[in-house]
């Protein structure tokens, strides 16, 4: 019996320093490798000065494009929208944002994900290797019921998030392979269309208000950075889409930019094709910049 | 709970504990420990469906005793038909119940009738196709006067529920486990240490291999009609190794856990995927349940002793209940009758006893004739494999249909969707390499390099495991 919980008990050690191990490669992997995503490039750039920096889910990668945003306004601006983000990870992305760089505007897309106090599984994930960073660790903290575990079991934060973090994406950035969408520009076209439209629903009520959405709004008043709400459209077959009225209503500030986008002009029901995005791109540029 | 599980991670250690701690290895103490341990386990999931097992050990237990008894046959009989009757009963009412209403309504509508039925809203428990079988065959043995029974009731019990293979097997006998059960038991070292490598195996089979085929296993089957063939393909190999990793490593983490115990129970699952025709195929896949049909069915029944048709009926029967047993869907049903139609060929032609050896035993590589008769073999098997994980036998048809299309626009179509999949297949092919220089043994960790396969599977397991959630085993559905 002894000498079988030895044996045990070795074989416990073994897979210990297996997850240590695997823990520290994969941290230092993602530490020095290039960013290849928007949540990395966040936490590695500094002392980087933007005009306007766009905060959303793939309803703002996929919708502004930057580059023809910053020759129309002649300023400094950043994508930071990524695909299933909510307006929790906009926060974290926000206080990454200003913690080591300098922001004058912070453009917030807002639709139903004013429904939503969570963090997503796809925005904040991308955060985990960097949990030592105190911006990252305390919104983890925050918002995380397993951040004990996330923090302090070595590698389990890259196991239960193996399709964001785990070995394939590991293997890309030690081998720096480059991404598919260059992080600094965060422009995500979408083309043609992905078939024939679906409408989705839109919810039939609204929060009364969104705790997050009011920490959003703090941190910005604090850092002293301008605050600008708007909504992109969504194509005719949507449901509920009197929800946009319940949001301006809501929130009388946010600017309106649904109308005037024919179907042609959409890849799927809520994202734009790149034709439309560069409608909606010179739209929103018009309607702020008298801000 | 789930052998994948944080909550058994720490129960097993526990029970481990505290059975080989009890004073003078005292065997009423470790069987009723057994027993709170095995109710525990399965009352973890839902512990309303403790009352099933307890009402079943007690019908088998007072059946047992009072068949031993010199009775009339026909009260011996009687008693038997009670047993089976019960048992057979608990099983149809739990998963077959829906399904004979609503096949019983659609005969009836189609026959020009018209009938209102209301499906009740049951809840199969987990593990009843396979305990329900286990206590069976402990009454059936003791009719026939192969088996004496069992006046322990604790001891019984214990056999019933023993936790490790209670819920999806093996389908133990009777005869193998309660003499087991019953004996005093004596630490021995490599035994347990042959369990705990058996559990690492069954685990890397489970969370590496089985579960990451079920993320694009789901995917493609749930959107067939949009896949090419060569995706479809893909479906079904991947469904064909998510299947063998889900159950073999359910089967090997059972195995492992009952030695860590001091009991060792049967072999469920041989190298099934290289097997050279069906009838081997059926001799490594799911043995206990397999070889629980031949010897409670198919003999009974009269083999294939009588006549040819008679032998081609009974495996027919064996083949249909066999599918049957596995859900209540005629997918199942033709996924047997299916079996039986590639089995029966071979039985006519008195070839189904040809392969009874480990391919290529004493070689390195087979031959190309052993080659071709297992990829032959595996093709057959991926067919059925189609019509098992299909939701009607229409769409598997339809899958079908889209595999012989040959449309092979898009090359991976579903690769966008989740993980990482060129990597999956070069993880099963390392895994088939595995499986076949292991082949004429249970788990790869033998010789002098052991302690390093251990770490590179360790480390397989801890960085291509899906743990996004702990998946349930698939045989827990049946």
């Amino acid at each position: 019996m002894k000498k079988f919980l030895i044996y045990s008990l070795k074989i416990v050690l073994i897979t210990f320093v297996l997850l240590y191990a695997s823990d520290l490669v994969y941290t230092a992997i993602y530490e020095h490798s290039i960013p290849r995503n928007k949540l990395q490039y966040l936490v590695k750039k500094e002392q980087q000065e933007y005009d306007i920096a766009f905060l959303g889910s793939s309803r703002v990668a996929n919708h502004i494009n930057t580059q023809l945003f910053d020759s129309l306004s002649g300023k400094k601006t950043i994508n930071l929208g990524v695909e299933g983000a909510g307006l929790n990870d906009n926060l974290l992305q926000l206080k990454l944002l200003l913690s080591k760089n300098k922001v004058k505007s912070v453009y917030l897309q807002l639709d139903p994900n004013f429904e939503n106090v969570n963090p997503s599984n796809l925005g904040t994930v991308e955060s985990m290797p960097f949990i030592k960073n105190r911006e990252i660790n305390t919104h983890l903290q925050e918002n995380f019921e397993d951040y004990w575990k996330l923090n302090y079991v070595p590698f389990y934060r890259y196991a239960i998030n193996d399709p964001k973090i785990g070995f394939r994406e590991a293997i890309f950035s030690a081998i720096n392979k480059k991404p598919r969408i260059d992080p600094s520009i965060g422009y995500t076209p979408k083309y043609k269309s992905s078939g024939k439209l679906v409408g989705q629903h839109l919810p039939k009520t609204i929060k009364n208000n969104n705790p997050v959405l009011d920490s959003i709004e703090k941190i910005c008043a604090r850092n002293a950075v301008e605050l600008v709400y708007y909504i992109s459209p969504y194509c005719s077959k949507t449901k509920n889409l009197n929800y946009i009225e319940k949001l301006k209503s809501k929130i009388p500030s946010i600017i309106d930019l649904t109308e005037g986008y024919p179907d042609s002009l959409f890849y799927n029901c809520a994202h734009l094709n790149d034709t439309g995005a560069g409608l909606f791109t010179e739209n929103l540029y018009l309607a702020t910049k008298s801000l | 709970m789930l052998f994948n599980s944080l909550d058994f991670a720490i129960f097993l250690p526990i029970v481990f504990a505290l059975y080989w701690l009890i004073p003078s290895k005292n065997l009423k103490v470790q069987n009723l420990l057994i027993v709170a341990a095995s109710y525990t386990f399965y009352g973890w999931w839902d512990w309303r469906f403790l009352a099933l097992i307890l009402f079943s050990t007690l019908v088998d237990y007072i059946v047992g005793l009072n068949l031993k008894k010199e009775k009339p046959k026909s009260f011996r009989l009687t008693l038997l038909w009670t047993s089976i009757a019960v048992n057979i009963g608990l099983l149809v009412f739990f998963k077959y119940f829906n399904f004979f209403l609503d096949n019983f309504a659609e005969a009836f509508t189609f026959f020009g009738g018209e009938i209102q039925t209301r499906s009740l809203n049951i809840i199969l428990p987990v593990g009843i196709s396979f305990y329900t079988f286990q206590t069976l065959s402990y009454t059936i043995d003791i009719y026939k006067r192969k088996l004496e029974p069992t006046t322990d009731f604790i001891a019984f019990a214990a056999f019933v529920s023993f936790f490790p293979q209670l819920v999806a097997g093996p389908i133990e006998r009777a005869s193998n486990l309660l003499p087991q059960i019953l004996a005093p038991r004596k630490f021995v070292q490599s035994q347990a240490v042959d369990g705990l490598h058996l559990i690492i195996w069954g685990l890397f089979k489970k969370v590496v291999i089985a579960d990451s085929c079920a993320v694009y296993v789901e995917e493609i089957f749930s959107n067939y009609e949009s896949m090419n063939s060569f995706t479809l393909l893909l479906g079904a190999f991947y469904f064909a190794f998510q299947i063998y990793g889900d159950f073999s490593g359910y089967s090997d983490i059972a195995i492992g856990t009952a030695r860590l115990f001091g009991m060792n129970l049967m072999r469920n699952f041989n190298f099934p995927y290289f097997s050279r025709d069906i009838a081997e195929f059926w001799r490594r896949w799911h043995i206990s349940l397999s070889t629980w049909f031949r010897d409670y069915v198919y003999i009974p029944l009269g083999g294939s002793r009588l006549s040819r048709w008679n032998g081609f009926r009974n495996i027919l029967i064996v083949f249909l209940v066999s599918g049957f047993w596995h859900g209540a869907n005629w997918t199942f049903i033709f996924w047997g009758a299916l079996h039986a139609l590639f089995y029966i060929p071979l039985f006519l032609m008195k070839r189904n006893r040809r392969n009874l050896d480990i391919v290529a035993l004493d070689r390195v590589l087979p031959n190309w004739r052993e080659f071709l008769a297992m990829f032959r073999t595996f093709f057959l098997v991926l067919i059925g494999w189609i019509f098992f994980r299909a939701d009607t036998i229409a769409q598997a048809f339809n899958y079908l249909k889209g595999i012989v299309s040959l449309k092979f626009d898009g090359f991976m179509q579903y690769l966008t969707i989740e993980r990482y999949a060129p990597e999956l297949l070069v993880l099963i092919t390392l895994f088939i390499i595995i499986e076949w220089f292991i082949r004429r043994s249970e788990h790869p960790f033998y010789g002098r390099l052991r302690l390093i396969k251990l770490i590179g599977i360790l480390f397989l397991l801890i960085t291509q495991g899906v743990y996004t959630d702990a998946k349930d085993f698939i045989y827990f559905q049946f």
